[in-house]
């Protein structure tokens, strides 16, 4: 038997991690070494009191690895604060950044009900769009009446092919008169046409 | 008289098939062909019934909105069971001492190789981890490997320590492994020998516990098989961040066969070799 015998790892003091409280870790978010920033990202999920400093660490971060670190550790938190800060990342630039931002915020159901009608109204038609990404997968019992608001009475061809695109999987039969209803909205438009006869196959075929 | 719902027929149609199937899938990056129709709808059909639902539509809809995510987590779980036996998913094995372990040794000249098998469960994974090395990796006389295997459940942590199997469990090892590496008991088990059992360290651990996991650096494969299926998407997300911490640069790890670490984190680099797919933490 060549197999090295084990040992015990949680003794060897090679291994054990040094131990930082939160000040430290909280310096160490600015560290110039990308890898001491991504631990700090790491550790500061286990307070909720650093949730300003990571959020203002994602907007000037550039490593991606780091970004990830302080959505998943802002993910662990969670809470109305980590909300209402994640969503001006809506307006990013940065599509990567953004859709993480999305699916942290698919992941808030309870949180994300009363910030969701203002999104769907926002001035700006991609804060919409994302918006309805965000409703895609949440796990939210207005979700189908949220889209079905949208397709009523919004008025940019794209968010409303998009809330359609998202009813013919999460829609209803029930839903399917407001859904055809919505060809007479945007008359001769191939898009929504294929979209909605898309939707109604779809939700017919139940 | 009263009609409930386990009196009702309940039925899946093709589009249901359809709907759930998609939504399944993006949930769980899980697809089932259409040859396993008839394993979803039975256990779609148990779940509605437990559930009181009156339709799968009914039960749907309630599963989809439900915020706390507890049904969607029961149906993974059973359209995911899972049993443990030894050389399980054998292909991952196969490329361990084929391709992996040298590729690492060679282009990182090492000496020394730790694995992690992370959960152990009661055993069947981290054995048979050391039973191919020990039988089919011939650089086992120039390295050592420190085998490691954790698990957050003490009681099967106890199971894995004393290495008593069924018949069914080491069904998939031949007479002469059986005879190699274990005595078989009075009541017809399987007992790893000594010397088997002293090759891993087993240790209880919380994958989404950072003091856990912050024991665990520089390790160079981690076999991390069918449990992060069973996490919500925050301690799936912050497992593979430990994951990553706890590689080391160049390190391997292998996901169950309906798992995808793509799908959760961009952390890592998907290689595929000739028997299997792993995810790699960059070197630099």
């Amino acid at each position: 038997m060549v197999l090295k015998k084990a040992s015990a790892i949680a003794s060897n003091p090679n291994t054990a991690p040094a131990v930082r409280g939160l000040q430290e870790w909280l310096t160490l978010l600015d560290s110039q070494d990308t890898d001491e920033r991504r631990l700090a990202a790491r550790a500061l999920g286990e307070y909720s009191v650093a949730t300003p400093a990571l959020l203002n660490a994602l907007a000037r971060e550039k490593s991606i690895r780091v970004k990830g670190a302080i959505l998943v550790s802002l993910q662990c938190i969670g809470g109305h604060r980590v909300l209402e800060g994640l969503l001006p990342f809506l307006r990013s630039e940065n599509a990567a950044l953004r859709n993480g931002v999305i699916e942290i915020l698919q992941g808030m159901p309870e949180e994300i009900g009363e910030y969701i009608k203002d999104l769907l109204h926002d001035h700006d038609s991609d804060v919409r769009i994302f918006a309805i990404d965000i409703l895609q997968t949440l796990a939210h019992p207005d979700s189908p009446n949220w889209l079905i608001d949208v397709i009523l009475h919004d008025k940019h061809i794209n968010v409303v092919a998009t809330a359609i695109d998202r009813l013919t999987e999460i829609g209803t039969p029930e839903m399917l008169p407001a859904i055809s209803a919505v060809k007479a909205r945007f008359p001769g438009e191939p898009y929504i046409e294929f979209v909605v006869n898309l939707a109604v196959k779809r939700l017919t075929e139940e | 008289m009263t009609l409930t719902n386990k009196d009702l027929d309940i039925k899946i149609t093709n589009a249901e098939f359809e709907r759930f199937r998609d939504f399944f899938y993006r949930k769980t990056g899980i697809r089932f062909e259409d040859s396993k129709r008839y394993f979803v709808d039975k256990r779609l059909v148990d779940r509605v019934k437990k559930t009181g639902a009156h339709s799968f539509r009914d039960y749907f809809t309630a599963m989809r909105f439900q915020a706390s995510g507890a049904e969607l987590q029961e149906l993974i779980n059973i359209m995911t069971v899972n049993e443990t036996y030894f050389f399980r998913e054998a292909h991952q094995f196969d490329c361990m001492v084929e391709e992996l372990l040298d590729e690492i040794v060679t282009t990182q000249q090492k000496k020394e190789l730790k694995i992690w098998s992370i959960p152990s469960s009661t055993g069947e994974e981290p054995y048979s981890i050391a039973i191919y090395l020990m039988e089919r990796w011939p650089s086992i006389e120039r390295v050592d490997i420190e085998l490691m295997s954790s698990d957050i459940d003490s009681s099967v942590l106890e199971k894995a320590k004393a290495g008593i199997f069924n018949e069914r469990s080491v069904q998939n090892l031949g007479p002469s492994l059986k005879k190699k590496y274990f005595t078989k008991t009075e009541h017809g088990l399987y007992q790893a020998t000594d010397d088997l059992r002293s090759c891993v360290h087993f240790s209880k651990v919380n994958l989404n516990e950072q003091k856990d996991m912050q024991k665990y650096r520089d390790i160079d494969l981690i076999f991390c098989r069918n449990v992060l299926i069973y996490f919500d998407d925050v301690s799936r997300r912050n497992a593979a961040e430990a994951l990553y911490d706890a590689l080391a640069p160049g390190g391997f790890i292998f996901l169950g066969h309906s798992e995808s670490m793509s799908r959760i984190s961009s952390l890592f680099k998907v290689r595929k070799f000739k028997e299997a797919l792993a995810y790699q933490k960059p070197i630099a």
